[in-house]
């Protein structure tokens, strides 16, 4: 396993794309990395059904930044246009967002796949649809607008949530090591039963206000009690047993072996096929839940990364030095050995995040996962299966999740041969 | 070479009995109830109105599927619980009686309501010749209670059916004293709540005579359940799922090694060439290509008379004919077969051909390379003999490991040319509540990975003897 892991690196920092980096993709892929940011951010303003700025009947309003506080509670809208069609208002002058609908916005006249090559029925050119529109007349530029945000949201939050698994677990395997991390048999004891307590106390014991009450909240409540166990059960019980000789005692925890079988569980499941099998028990399926379930799958690159890199890392002079001078071990570990170990967390959660987005792509697309009304790349492109002929709903969206991909593995390439340098 | 096999075989029983334990709880946590899924595709109970004897078949049902025992052998639970409670078999109940007893933690008084409920329809059955608008709404109500645990709600049915008992004198003679009874036994049930119950933890001890355990016995014997969905057995339907799988997996992986190490061994001789730079871009943009947009593309585009492009037929495996002769068969397949092994090819391709570059770049770079340039060898026995032969070892192992990634890859590509392997079955699965098709494939798909793991491990000891005398290295 491990010198497989180690060749795997060593092959990816040789890997044939190190010298292509220099040159101007990765220019490119930052470039276009950052139009996506953006897109994602102000979709709003690049995509709606409100004009910018407008005088109408006299006044001067901003109703695309008014629909955001509307949206935040700030601010409501007047009664005169609480629900109204801002296509057919009489305005003095107006300036429009660059595509004047939004991903979900129905134009009932356009609807039933028309394409962006074939005559469309408007009363005014600017508000064609560029690239065409799909079976219930949705933009699917608009749609693209809005995909990007999904995409950004399943890449950046997915990660961040693997980032931080595969940190923790990976420096712990790979600077501990099999022999390294000792604790006080009363501290062990201590955590243990504290875990215990705490898989009781907050989700066994919380079945009922689980199952019927928000559950983000009661999750978090129940998140709250599960670490407040595991703490008392570490501080106190530990302090505690810890006054008896025997309980000071020091065991050796095998932190690697146990991190390198839980990765090896995960990674014998294919996490397309855990993926498609843990949402389809999913009730209420949202954005949300997909991003923490590819996060909560996905960390095992990076902490093979960390803990590769740490496995380096442990054996430096310096590492050695800080040991001399007295440093405890988690010191070192954090403010010594981790920090230099974070390029190739960068690197991979590059290439994480691609897959991230390819794989909510996917359930999108087979419409498993994802509710109905949210737009996003693949579920656009799901659209073609019913109607063959629409090729600008697969060429326009697959591009961008195309584009997207290879971006963050240009960048990730790129980073790696920064690192290699 | 055996000791460290064995070792290597005995290190991944606990893996794969964590990954049998994380199927087996998906699959418990599915929604739908399985009995009455099974129900419904028997003729008789579907279409009789009887719900005892809808009743009698649904526990009979459960019996027969093994509902009946408890889930697991050993059983964490909260005082409020009894340790009989997966006795009760009916989904809806159970869990209305789960949320019961989350509010209220009095397990007899819950008990004694329930019980009332059903005592009470019994009753209710038997004033069947009374059949007016008072017995159906009193019924409707009293059947809502079993799935009711808010207290609103009970409230609400209890005062309904006390409204509609007042009126109809009938239904007040015949059953009154069976809906005092509910009253009363819901008021006693809210009275002597113990919620503190629900803080108390127990643990019962069932044996072997659980779920889990004959699950995983009948997963070892090959005996893996039926499929809710047509009653076939879930081996068989796996099985014939899986010819196909391996048939364009394996073609795919075939062709995309043939391509590969000619591409990535040039690249590597011929590092920073224009061919390399090119090749390189070309592969990581292949390697980028979502395979469920080519594959869609691929249907639009090649499949589709629209574009003046319609070469291939767009779904399935094609159906020969009885007296087809092997050549019109064999039309017939590659026809079909063609654009899905094309998809999974090219993504494989790019992967491992990135991989040969790496691997020959690195051989070329060693001393004995040189050593035979040195000693007047020619180009090409240098490069094949002894360069390519050493770089060929991490793609033994890379064989190994790819297999397992393309089952997976070719969800995708069977979901889209409709192809009848292992993705699409786990996907039409999943769309129709199939739960054990679905953990069967999710457990099969692991124990082929460990396998692919095995292998490759084996491989590399094999071929290196420092792995398996000097232990792992870390």
């Amino acid at each position: 396993m491990d010198i497989k892991n180690e060749e795997a690196l060593e092959n990816k920092r040789l890997g044939p794309l190190a010298r292509l980096s220099r040159r101007a993709p990765t220019r490119w892929a930052l470039r276009f990395f950052y139009a996506l940011l953006f897109t994602a951010i102000f979709g709003d303003f690049i995509a709606n059904d409100k004009p910018w700025v407008c005088q109408l009947e006299g006044q001067l309003r901003f109703p695309v930044g008014q629909e955001l506080l509307v949206k935040a509670g700030l601010s409501r809208w007047p009664s005169n246009l609480a629900n109204v069609s801002w296509r057919t208002l009489s305005y003095g002058w107006s300036i429009w967002p660059p595509i004047r609908y939004k991903a979900q916005s129905l134009d009932i006249q356009n609807s039933n796949f028309v394409g962006p090559l074939s005559e469309q029925r408007l009363e005014d050119w600017r508000f064609r649809h560029w690239l065409g529109s799909d079976r219930i007349g949705r933009d699917t530029a608009a749609g693209l607008v809005a995909g990007a945000r999904v995409a950004v949201l399943v890449g950046l939050l997915a990660m961040a949530i693997a980032a931080l698994i595969g940190l923790l677990l990976g420096s712990l395997a790979g600077f501990f090591g099999d022999q390294g991390l000792a604790i006080s048999r009363a501290r062990l004891a201590g955590g243990l039963l504290g875990l215990l307590a705490g898989i009781f106390y907050g989700f066994i014991a919380r079945v009922y206000p689980l199952s019927t009450g928000p559950l983000l909240w009661e999750l978090g409540q129940s998140l709250f009690w599960f670490l407040a166990c595991v703490g008392v059960g570490v501080g106190v019980l530990g302090f505690v047993l810890g006054r008896l000789a025997w309980w000071r005692k020091p065991v050796v925890l095998p932190v690697d072996l146990l991190v390198m079988r839980l990765i090896e569980i995960i990674d014998a499941i294919p996490g397309l096929l855990l993926l498609l099998a843990v949402m389809a028990i999913v009730k209420e399926p949202s954005v949300w839940v997909v991003v923490a379930i590819i996060g909560l799958i996905g960390w095992i690159g990076i902490a093979r990364f960390v803990r590769a890199e740490l496995l380096r890392i442990r054996s430096m002079e310096y590492i050695d030095a800080a040991r001399t001078i007295g440093l405890r071990e988690f010191r070192i570990l954090w403010r010594h050995a981790l920090p230099n170990a974070l390029g190739p967390v960068i690197t991979s959660v590059a290439f994480g995040a691609a897959g991230a987005i390819l794989l909510e792509a996917f359930l999108s697309f087979l419409g498993i996962g994802m509710p109905p009304d949210v737009v996003s790349w693949g579920s656009q492109i799901q659209a073609v299966r019913t109607n063959i002929s629409a090729w600008w709903l697969a060429v326009f969206p697959g591009l961008a999740i195309f584009m997207t991909v290879a971006v963050l593995n240009i960048l990730g390439e790129g980073l790696l041969e920064r690192e290699s340098r | 070479m055996l000791s460290y096999f064995i070792k290597r075989l005995l290190l991944f029983i606990p893996t794969l009995l964590v990954i049998s334990l994380l199927a087996f709880g998906l699959n418990k946590c599915a929604p739908g109830d399985p009995v009455a899924q099974f129900l419904s595709l028997d003729e008789d109970s579907r279409t009789s109105n009887d719900y005892r004897r809808y009743r009698q078949a649904y526990q009979d049902m459960a019996k027969r599927l093994g509902l009946d025992k408890p889930v697991f052998y050993v059983q964490v639970g909260t005082a409020a619980f009894p340790d009989t409670f997966h006795r009760i078999l009916q989904v809806d109940h159970r869990k209305s009686l789960t949320k019961l007893v989350g509010q209220y933690g009095c397990w007899p008084e819950i008990q004694h309501y329930y019980r009332g409920i059903q005592a009470a329809e019994v009753a209710l059955l038997q004033q069947r010749s009374k059949q007016n608008d008072a017995y159906i709404s009193t019924r409707t109500a009293l059947l809502q209670l079993y799935v009711q645990y808010q207290d609103g709600p009970i409230q609400a049915r209890l005062d309904t059916m006390s409204a509609v008992v007042a009126r109809d004198s009938m239904l007040r003679e015949g059953w009154g004293s069976h809906l005092a009874q509910l009253v009363s036994a819901y008021g006693s049930l809210k009275s002597q709540a113990t919620p503190e119950q629900n803080r108390r933890p127990t643990i019962h001890w069932h044996g072997t005579n659980n779920q889990y355990h004959h699950w995983l016995a009948g997963i070892l014997r090959g005996d893996w359940g039926k499929s809710y969905h047509d009653e076939r057995p879930v081996f068989d339907k796996i099985k014939d799922a899986l010819r196909w799988t391996l048939v364009i997996n394996l073609l795919s992986i075939v062709l995309a090694y043939l391509i590969a190490i000619p591409i990535g061994v040039y690249s590597a001789v011929y590092a920073g060439s224009r061919f390399d730079r090119w090749g390189n871009f070309i592969l990581l943009i292949l390697y980028s290509l979502p395979g469920f947009w080519v594959a869609i593309l691929l249907t639009i585009f090649f499949t589709n008379p629209q574009y003046g492009m319609d070469w291939f037929p767009s779904m399935g495996v094609g159906e020969p004919q009885a007296g087809d002769s092997w050549l019109t068969i064999l039309q017939l397949r590659v026809s079909h077969l063609f654009l899905p092994v094309l998809a999974i090819t090219y993504g494989s391709l790019a992967f491992v051909a990135r991989q040969v570059r790496g691997s020959m770049a690195q051989a070329l770079a060693q001393d004995y390379v040189r050593t035979a340039r040195a000693k007047g060898l020619p180009e090409r026995v240098v490069i094949w003999r002894h360069a390519f032969r050493n770089a060929l070892f991490p793609l033994i192992t890379l064989f190994a490991g790819i297999l397992p990634a393309t089952l997976a890859g070719s969800v995708v590509v069977e979901a889209i040319f409709n192809i009848p392997g292992m993705g699409l079955l786990t996907i039409n699965s999943i769309l129709n509540k199939d739960w054990p098709v679905v953990y069967a494939v999710l457990m099969m798909t692991a124990v082929l990975t460990v396998a692919g793991m095995l292998l490759s491990d084996l491989l590399y000891a094999w071929a290196d003897p420092r792995v398996r005398l000097g232990g792992e290295q870390s």
